[in-house]
């Protein structure tokens, strides 16, 4: 498969979560992710736009490539995203990083110049 | 009237059966006690899933549920109780049942055809997960069912969809039920979640059930079809419920 990009600007609202959700899994579908691997990207996408807010809009960006699915969300003004992903999780508590952790194969956090964040999520292919 | 009596004897003959099964398993620990008085009842539990049957739901899937209320009424019986185990299963059944529906109560209106193919996607997954010994990819599930990845994951999307009202309201269907089904019971399973201190408030407030399913999911790490297999549900209903878990504990925080 070729390397593919597609890019979706959608409102933060709850009403539109599903349509994210369904891109998504549209998205995952194309490579072959297992039923369980698109609901943990579903999941961590999902789990991110919450902290983000429920107001205004938000950039998703979507490199497909053989196996894998890497997404950045972004940028977002809500720096204790960036806190909460980059601090370590107390013992006992599910914070969204301890999510992340278990729901895709890697994230990060990249500083954009006007002080907010992009949190990339990569999500890859199990074995078949 | 002579068949009446030899009915009321037979049952009677049943109540000293179960009776004995449950002594057995509470007082001698005996589990092939236990496994017998399941499959005994599992016919009580088939007619009472039936009742739920047509709602967008898998008939297995129901009776799947409703077997777990029966299995927890065996555990908790207690042998003092001057009641049969049928009347004392049955709220169980139907409010592990009830608890199904609530959890799953559509939030949209969704078409009846991506209900029905939504019902038959739960079965689909778990016979794929099975065959295949790993997730079935959209595509598989798609041809199994004879669609399109397109409805498949449009039926997965209204699926997931859950009201939070329904959740906090009252079961939908009383109406359906006699008195005795409407009796409820506490919930005592999953009790190693209670005695975790460390968990934040919000995760607190979760049910038992649910608690333990983000514990396998986020601390042990387990996938959605180990902790289906645990707690005897499909792996779509673990999917909806961390879901909806965790969007429940985010809005406690907010």
């Amino acid at each position: 498969m070729n390397n593919e990009r597609i890019q979706l600007e959608a409102p933060l609202a709850p009403d539109f979560q599903p349509v994210v959700r369904l891109i998504i899994g549209g998205i995952a579908e194309r490579v072959d992710f297992g039923f369980e691997e698109i609901d943990d990207l579903q999941l961590a996408v999902e789990r991110l736009l919450a902290e983000a807010g429920a107001t205004g809009m938000v950039s998703l960006t979507f490199d497909i490539g053989e196996g894998h699915v890497r997404t950045r969300v972004g940028p977002l003004s809500e720096r204790s995203i960036a806190d909460a992903l980059q601090n370590e999780s107390p013992p006992g508590e599910l914070t969204l990083r301890r999510i992340l952790e278990t729901v895709v194969d890697s994230f990060g956090v990249d500083h954009a110049a006007d002080g907010r964040i992009v949190v990339r999520l990569e999500k890859l292919r199990g074995p078949a | 009237m002579k068949a009446v009596s030899r009915k009321a004897v037979g049952s009677e003959r049943a109540r000293e059966q179960d009776r004995e099964l449950l002594r057995r398993y509470h007082q001698d620990g005996d589990t092939s006690a236990r496994e017998a008085l399941i499959e005994r009842h599992l016919p009580l539990v088939r007619s009472l899933a039936r009742r739920y049957a047509g709602r967008g739901e898998a008939l297995e899937d129901i009776e799947q549920v409703g077997a777990i209320g029966l299995i927890k009424a065996i555990d908790r019986f207690e042998l003092e109780r001057d009641v049969s185990l049928a009347t004392y299963a049955t709220p169980n059944v139907v409010g592990e049942i009830k608890r199904h529906f609530r959890d799953k109560g559509w939030a949209i209106r969704v078409p009846r055809a991506l209900q029905e193919l939504n019902a038959s996607m739960s079965g689909a997954i778990e016979r794929l997960t099975v065959k295949l010994s790993r997730s079935p990819s959209i595509a598989e599930i798609a041809d199994e069912l004879e669609t399109t990845p397109e409805q498949v994951l449009e039926a997965l999307e209204v699926g997931s969809a859950y009201s939070t009202v329904s959740l906090s309201g009252g079961p939908a269907g009383d109406e359906d039920l006699d008195p005795l089904e409407t009796i409820g019971a506490e919930d005592e399973g999953f009790q190693r979640s209670e005695d975790r201190a460390a968990l934040a408030p919000a995760l607190l407030r979760l049910p038992p059930r649910e608690r333990e399913i983000l514990r396998m999911r986020f601390e042990e790490g387990l996938p959605q079809t180990q902790i289906a297999q645990r707690v005897g549900l499909s792996q779509m209903h673990v999917s909806r419920l961390i879901r909806k878990s965790l969007a429940e504990m985010r809005e406690q925080l907010t």
